[in-house]
C-alpha cells in the first residue's frame, strides 16, 4: 500500500476515505440489523427458561 | 554551630518537594481542584473527574513519586498503556447497555457515522497546525466522544499525547450538556424539534443474543486493530442478554467496571504533570477537541435532516447529535433539548439507537484510521 503523505493533502485524503468507508461499513451493520428479525421466524427463546439459570 | 544548623536545614529542605515547586505546579493543582469542583458542585461526570482531578493534584506536588516508575499510579498507567484497561471498561459498559433501541431501528445507525465529521475536521486542522499525521489522527479521534476508544487509538498512534487527548475527551464528554444544545437549536426549526417519533418495535431475546455475536464477528473480520475494544463490549453484552450468567454480568458491569474506572482515572490524572501538560500543544489539542465536538454534533443533526427528506416516517433531528457516541450523555442531551421544547416529547429511547451506533462509528473510524496509517 502506498503510504499516505504526512502533509495536509494526506490529512484530507485520509479523512475522505475514512468518512466514506465509515458510512459504507455502518450501512452494512444497518443491513445486518434490518434482517436480524428474520431469525424470529425459525426460533424463539423464552426469557423465563433462561432466567432459571444454573 | 548556627552555620551547621542552617546547612542542615537547607539540606533537609532540599530533600522535600518545596525546593522544586514552580508556578506550573500551582496551575495544575488548580486544574485538578477545578475538576473536583466540577464533579462535586456541578455533578459533571463525578465518576471520572474525581479520580482524574485527585491524581492530577498529587502528581503536581513535587516530591510525589506515585507516578514515577515503581509508583502505584505508574502501574495504573501501565494498565492503560498496555491497552488492558480500555477493553475492560468496554466489557463493563457492554454488560450494562441495552442495545435494543439500535437493533429496533437500523436506519438510525447511519447517524453513528454521520455525527463523526468532527473527527476529520480536527484531524485536518491538527495537520495544518503542524502535528504529524499520526498525532493528528489521535487528536481527531477526540471527536469520536468515546473515552476508551480515544485512549486506545492514541496509545497506538501518539502515546506521548495521551494526557491532553484523554483530558480533552473526558472533559468535553462531561460538558456535552453545555456544548451540544446551542448547536442543535441553531440547526433545527421549532417544527423539527417538535417531531414526535413512533414507538419502537420490541426486540426478541434471540435477536439480542445474536447481535453481540454478529457484531464481534464483523469487527474482528474487518477491523482487527480496534477489535479488542468492541469484542469485549460484545462479550459484556452477551453476559447481559443470555440471562443465564447474571453474576458475571453484574460483576462486569458493577465491581469490575468500578475497579477499572478507578485505575483509568488515576492513570489519566497521573499523566497531567505540569512539565508535560503545560504547553502550547495542549492548548491546541483542547481547542481542536472542542471543534471536533461542535462539528460532530452539527453533522449528526444535519444528516438527520437530510434523512427526513427521504423517510416516510420523519425522525426528530435532535437525535442526530446523539450519534456522536458518549453513551448515554449525548442521548440524554437530545431528550432534554426536545423535552424542554415540548414536555410531551420523550426521545431518550429513540436517541439511544444513534448513540449506541456512535460507539461503533467511532470504532470503525478509529479502525480505518489505524489501517490507513499502517498501525496494527
Amino acid at each position: 500500500m502506498t503510504p499516505i503523505p504526512d502533509n495536509v493533502h494526506g490529512a484530507i485524503l485520509i479523512s475522505i476515505i475514512d468518512f466514506v468507508l465509515s458510512f459504507v461499513i455502518i450501512s452494512g451493520i444497518g443491513v445486518v440489523l434490518a434482517i436480524l428479525p428474520v431469525v424470529n421466524r425459525y426460533w424463539a427463546i423464552d426469557d423465563k427458561d433462561l432466567k432459571g439459570g444454573h | 554551630m548556627l552555620d551547621q544548623l542552617l546547612s542542615l536545614f537547607e539540606s533537609l529542605m532540599g530533600q522535600t518537594g518545596l525546593a522544586h515547586l514552580y508556578w506550573g505546579n500551582f496551575v495544575m493543582i488548580a486544574v485538578g481542584a477545578g475538576m473536583i469542583y466540577l464533579a462535586v458542585a456541578k455533578k459533571c461526570e463525578p465518576f471520572l473527574l474525581i479520580g482524574i482531578g485527585f491524581a492530577c493534584i498529587v502528581v503536581n506536588i513535587p516530591g510525589s513519586d506515585l507516578a514515577l516508575p515503581g509508583g502505584l499510579f505508574n502501574y495504573a498507567y501501565k494498565g492503560v498503556s498496555l491497552l488492558i484497561i480500555p477493553p475492560l471498561i468496554f466489557l463493563g459498559v457492554g454488560a450494562i447497555t441495552d442495545f435494543g433501541p439500535m437493533i429496533a431501528n437500523p436506519k438510525l445507525v447511519l447517524l453513528g457515522a454521520g455525527a463523526h465529521l468532527g473527527i476529520f475536521v480536527a484531524l485536518i486542522l491538527a495537520k495544518v497546525l503542524g502535528f504529524t499525521l499520526s498525532e493528528a489522527g489521535a487528536i481527531g479521534i477526540i471527536g469520536g466522544a468515546d473515552g476508551p476508544m480515544a485512549i486506545f487509538v492514541t496509545m497506538k498512534l501518539a502515546p506521548h499525547l495521551l494526557s491532553p487527548i484523554s483530558v480533552a475527551a473526558y472533559s468535553y464528554m462531561a460538558l456535552m450538556p453545555v456544548i451540544q444544545p446551542p448547536v442543535m437549536r441553531l440547526l433545527t426549526t421549532k417544527a423539527e424539534r417538535n417531531i414526535q417519533m413512533a414507538q419502537l418495535r420490541k426486540v426478541s431475546r434471540l435477536e439480542r443474543i445474536i447481535f453481540p455475536l454478529v457484531i464481534a464477528g464483523i469487527v474482528n473480520l474487518f477491523f482487527p486493530p480496534v477489535a479488542p475494544l468492541v469484542t469485549m463490549l460484545m462479550l459484556g453484552n452477551l453476559f447481559r442478554e443470555v440471562l443465564l450468567v447474571g453474576r458475571l454480568a453484574e460483576t462486569a458491569g458493577g465491581a469490575l467496571l468500578n475497579v477499572v474506572t478507578i485505575i483509568l482515572t488515576v492513570a489519566i490524572g497521573s499523566t497531567m504533570s505540569a512539565k508535560t501538560f503545560l504547553s502550547l500543544e495542549t492548548i491546541e489539542i483542547i481547542g481542536l477537541g472542542l471543534l471536533a465536538f461542535v462539528f460532530g454534533t452539527a453533522s449528526g443533526v444535519v444528516l438527520a435532516k437530510i434523512m427526513n427528506l427521504f423517510l416516510k416516517t420523519k425522525i426528530n433531528p435532535l437525535i442526530g447529535s446523539a450519534g456522536i457516541a458518549s453513551v448515554p450523555i449525548a442521548a440524554r442531551v437530545s431528550h432534554i433539548v426536545a423535552n424542554k421544547e415540548n414536555p410531551k416529547l420523550f426521545l431518550i429511547y429513540h436517541a439511544m439507537g444513534p448513540n449506541l451506533a456512535g460507539v461503533f462509528g467511532t470504532a470503525i473510524s478509529g479502525g480505518i484510521l489505524l489501517a490507513l496509517l499502517g498501525v496494527k
